[in-house]
């Protein structure tokens, strides 16, 4: 149950800059993920707000009273440490059961006795208790560090990711677990993460992270629909959004995309903002974003529709990847499972240009898409229900 | 091809052999010399009829035992004391990076190398004059220039293997720096501190330079106590013999428990075995 | 991630993320006790250097100053350059005796795989653990003219009453021999962990790409050792250079002046002949070579370590 700002947060390791001014607020009772990839500067954001690390510049805030001194001991949170950080010497019963015999939190042995049974019954770890460490697997290991932020009700949960060696149908079943836990608890948790589906599905917000600077804060739809930048569209998703040059011009009060690595001319859906922005940019080298979903096609040769050959055919999983090649470009399309194709055969495209996104091609920035009015609403519902 | 690898194989053994009779016959020799009586002394080399008769002498009849205790007590003295104080200093030179760290570290490490006349010559004289010439506190203090840069180097080293992430786990979990100190990291470091100490113990205990100047008539360890046997006037050969052994003994035992931890003990920390 | 003490820097009265007096101060707390005994012990290295400029004697009432008189006749001192000689001496011939010799035994122990070598793993450590006080006493009595069982064993071949110690040409030799068989086991045991902990990886290519054992030793094996032998020898040779129990149990320096090292010489000079002051110079000059050449030694370990955990970073990965 707490509140938390970080507010100009800067902090260099040597010459490495770890942080540059991050601001962030965490909202009570928030479940709020850190994503970025390796390096970017989660770890170390979360030290910050345990207090493992005390910041060079900023202010770290709890409830709003500025916790900068503030030992670790003191400040109530749990955490669960990327390399599980579990007592080799003990076992794993007293390891979940160690936070509950601290000075700060002491418990009776009833009261343990019940709380760590509990929680081990819910990760599944509870005909392990009697073991090291050392004689535990990797997974394993994991859900002992789980167990032991779990075991109490800290005024935050600091997730460092929590899921990372869990095998995919464990990690399924402990993210709804997760997720169900923090809303019974009524707990704020940040929970830190690479994987983009986990931060999609358990993020009430989603911060994105690269090389010590958050990069955008939002739902997982505002960062899915509406990045900020081409760096945020790329991560987000699976496979990556297909990036496309094209030059804007503007003919009879339309906008025609005229792109680069294919011969086609594509309409700018009419949209009173999104030709506003364009306007107001007045770039005309634009990248255009185009998921894999939106992208139609056909086999059989038809209006409006570019040809390419295929160039691979993936399954990965409950759908399957057509790679196209389609002029100087290559172009990631999602489609059923048994679809049959050959290699290099013909097959013609055609972009959903409603759905496409805008970029600035020099700065990389995102100027705007077809109907963003009704997305901003759907996102700003989304942000409503926390 | 067979026969070459076998005969590799039989000069690899002989020469090992070779080099063990010459390592090892010298102790046992020592020890069936302390079986043999004054009278077989000259005669005889292998063949003889034991006699517990050296041991009774020296162990009964002379001050050997207190000498014993003087060595026990010297020696356990010292290894407490830089247990004491070095296992906290390891800890400093393991977590913290101030400054001259290693200038601090690469000094106590230093005084292992120092020539130990060059400590004797001035100490005999500043001894004398605080009192601490010939006594139990003197020799542990001095002592320290043996087993202190032993235990704080080898158990930094033990410290620096405990992942620092797991003293973070403990201040999360609620737990205060000392208690972090007493109940997670001396526990996890205990088998290293242990050989650590045993180690020590054995270079106090076979020290010879500082108690033969520094000491002598209140306060004798056997290392002195030994060579004061050999310069007297009848010389018991056999006696010599028990009181070789018996100076020997623990710091042979104690070798055989640290096994495990003894390369790390012997090379300061610089090599872990 | 070690916590890395932050300075305290001018305007950090207002700087809330200064750390607090008590975390700052911390570490040099910790350090402190250690501290405060060994420069109880430092005490003594100062008063040396003071006392070396003084002609102080145990004998006589007072002292005076006398400057670097003291360390000027040691240098014109034949008595000195004999020392420094048989220092030398000494010092070369059992350290490279010891690392010769050790480094061989540990490479039979490091190949032979039996029982016999298993065994020997752990006894051959016991000759280190023996005091060289006790060692020299035994040895003595294994060499003694009477009763000493060496002593029968040249009988059988004719010779006797060998006089070991008791002779210029030959008290080096068994100075030497007895600082070998108690201290060739301490390399026998570093070089023996080095080598079992060297990878697997490039013997097997080397196998592969064909090559003589003595190829594959001078070339793999040799260079990934670097840094034990230079630790070995590091401190076995500075032991060396200042050894005392050994030469002071079994002749005292003697016969005539064939062991007188440094050491000896300085201890004889301040004790027997009670010229305090004067002695102080033999072993400052000791003190400042095995300083020097501590550093050096020192260096060149770091220097291989590095390179030969420069060679394994690939195997290891990028750090996460």
């Amino acid at each position: 149950m707490a509140k938390i700002e970080l507010i100009g947060i800067t902090k260099k390791f040597g010459k490495i800059t770890a942080l540059d001014n991050i601001d962030l607020e965490i909202r009570d009772k928030e479940f709020f993920v850190l994503f970025g990839p390796a390096g970017a500067g989660k770890t170390t954001i979360l030290n910050t707000i345990a207090g493992i690390q005390i910041p060079d510049k900023g202010d770290v805030k709890i409830n709003g009273e500025v916790a900068n001194q503030v030992d670790p001991q003191h400040r109530d949170m749990a955490m669960v440490f990327e390399n599980y950080a579990l007592y080799p010497h003990l076992k794993v019963y007293d390891n979940i059961a160690s936070p509950l015999r601290s000075p700060m939190h002491k418990k009776d042995e009833a009261f343990i006795k019940e709380a760590v049974e509990s929680v081990a019954a819910l990760l599944r770890i509870d005909k392990l208790l009697e073991r090291l460490p050392s004689q535990l697997s990797n997974g394993q290991r994991q859900r002992v560090a789980l167990g032991r932020a779990l075991v109490r009700r800290p005024k935050a949960y600091l997730m460092d990711e929590p899921l990372a060696h869990l095998d995919a149908k464990l990690r399924n079943m402990m993210r709804s677990e997760l997720k169900e836990i923090q809303s019974n608890f009524e707990s704020t948790s940040i929970y830190v993460t690479h994987d983009f589906m986990e931060a999609m599905s358990l993020g009430d917000r989603i911060a994105i992270i690269n090389k010590g600077s958050i990069v955008q804060i939002g739902t997982s739809d505002e960062v899915y629909y509406l990045p900020c930048n081409e760096f945020v569209a790329q991560l987000m998703g699976d496979p990556e959004i297909n990036m496309l040059s094209c030059r804007l011009d503007k003919k009879d009060g339309a906008y025609e995309a005229a792109l680069w690595e294919f011969a086609c001319v594509c309409t700018v859906p009419k949209d009173k903002e999104l030709y506003e922005r364009l306007d107001a940019c007045g770039a005309k080298d634009l990248h255009i974003g185009i998921r894999p979903q939106n992208i139609k096609y056909r086999f059989d040769p038809a209006e409006d529709y570019s040809v390419g050959t295929v160039n691979s055919f993936e399954a990965i999983g409950n759908k399957s990847v057509l790679v196209v090649k389609l002029g100087a470009a290559e172009v990631r399309i999602i489609v059923p499972n048994d679809l049959q194709v050959k290699l290099d055969q013909e097959v013609y495209v055609k972009l959903d240009m409603e759905r496409a996104l805008f970029f600035d091609a020099a700065t990389t920035e995102y100027i705007c898409r077809y109907d963003e009015a009704s997305f901003r609403a759907h996102a700003a519902g989304q942000a409503g229900k926390e | 091809m067979r026969s070459k690898k076998r005969l590799l194989a039989i000069c690899q053994n002989g020469l090992l052999a070779v080099y063990s009779v010459f390592a090892l016959f010298p102790l046992i020799w020592m020890v069936l010399l302390t079986f043999k009586s004054d009278a077989q002394m000259f005669d005889t080399a292998f063949v003889f009829t034991p006699t517990l008769e050296n041991y009774k002498a020296v162990l009964l009849r002379t001050d050997y035992l207190r000498y014993f205790c003087d060595s026990v007590i010297v020696s356990f003295g010292a290894v407490l004391i830089s247990i004491l104080a070095g296992v906290p200093a390891a800890y400093a030179l393991a977590r913290y990076d101030f400054k001259k760290k290693e200038n601090v570290a690469f000094q106590i490490l230093s005084f292992k190398f120092a020539p130990e006349i060059l400590v004797v010559l001035p100490l005999f004289m500043i001894y004398q004059k605080i009192g601490l010439y010939d006594t139990y506190l003197g020799l542990i203090w001095v002592y320290q220039l043996i087993t202190m840069p032993l235990l704080i180097w080898v158990v930094r080293g033990y410290f620096e293997d405990i992942s620092v992430e797991i003293e973070h786990a403990a201040q999360v979990d609620g737990y205060f720096w000392w208690q972090i100190f007493l109940k997670t990291l001396v526990p996890l470091i205990k088998p290293g501190l242990v050989s650590s100490a045993l180690l020590a113990f054995i270079f106090a205990w076979n020290s010879f330079t500082f108690p033969l100047q520094l000491a002598g008539i209140k306060v004798e360890p056997v290392t002195v106590a030994a060579l004061k046997y050999l310069a007297s006037d009848t010389v018991h050969y056999g006696q010599m013999a028990v009181a070789a052994t018996i100076s020997a003994l623990p710091a042979i035992i104690f070798a055989l428990l640290i096994q495990k931890h003894l390369v790390r003990g012997l090379s300061f920390g610089a090599v872990k075995g | 991630m070690i916590p890395v003490v932050p300075k305290k820097k001018v305007g950090d009265a207002d700087n809330i993320n200064a750390p607090p007096l008590s975390a700052r101060i911390r570490p040099y707390l910790i350090v402190a006790p250690a501290l405060i005994i060994t420069i109880g012990i430092m005490i003594p290295f100062a008063m040396a250097i003071y006392y070396s400029l003084t002609s102080y004697s145990f004998r006589l009432p007072d002292y005076s100053f006398v400057g670097l008189r003291n360390w000027i006749r040691m240098f014109q001192a034949p008595e000195f350059w004999r020392a420094v000689w048989v220092t030398l001496r000494y010092a070369s011939f059992s350290t490279g005796i010891e690392m010769l010799l050790g480094l061989g035994i540990a490479l039979l122990l490091g190949n032979l795989n039996n029982r016999f070598s298993r065994i020997m793993r752990v006894a051959l450590i016991f000759p280190l653990m023996v005091a060289p006080v006790i060692a020299t006493i035994i040895w003595q009595l294994m060499l003694n003219s009477s009763v000493g069982i060496v002593e029968k064993f040249l009988n059988v071949f004719g010779v006797y009453n060998f006089p070991w110690a008791a002779s210029h040409s030959t008290a080096m030799m068994t100075a030497v021999m007895i600082d070998v068989w108690v201290n060739c086991p301490f390399i026998i045991v570093l070089i023996l962990a080095g080598l079992q902990s060297l990878p697997k990886s490039p013997f097997e290519s080397a196998k592969i790409d064909g090559g003589s054992a003595w190829f594959n030793f001078r070339k793999l094996t040799l260079p990934m050792l670097k840094p034990y032998i230079y630790i070995a020898l590091l401190f076995r040779l500075m032991a060396a250079l200042q050894e005392f129990s050994i030469i002071f149990a079994l002749t005292k320096g003697g016969p005539g002046d064939t062991l007188m090292n440094i050491s000896i010489t300085a201890y004889n000079t301040g004790f027997q002949f009670n010229k305090f002051g004067a002695s102080l110079p033999y072993i400052l000059f000791l003190w400042v070579v095995i300083y020097i050449l501590a550093k050096q030694i020192a260096q060149r370990w770091q220097a291989a370590q590095r390179q030969a955990s420069g060679k394994s970073i690939d195997e290891r990965g990028e750090a996460g």
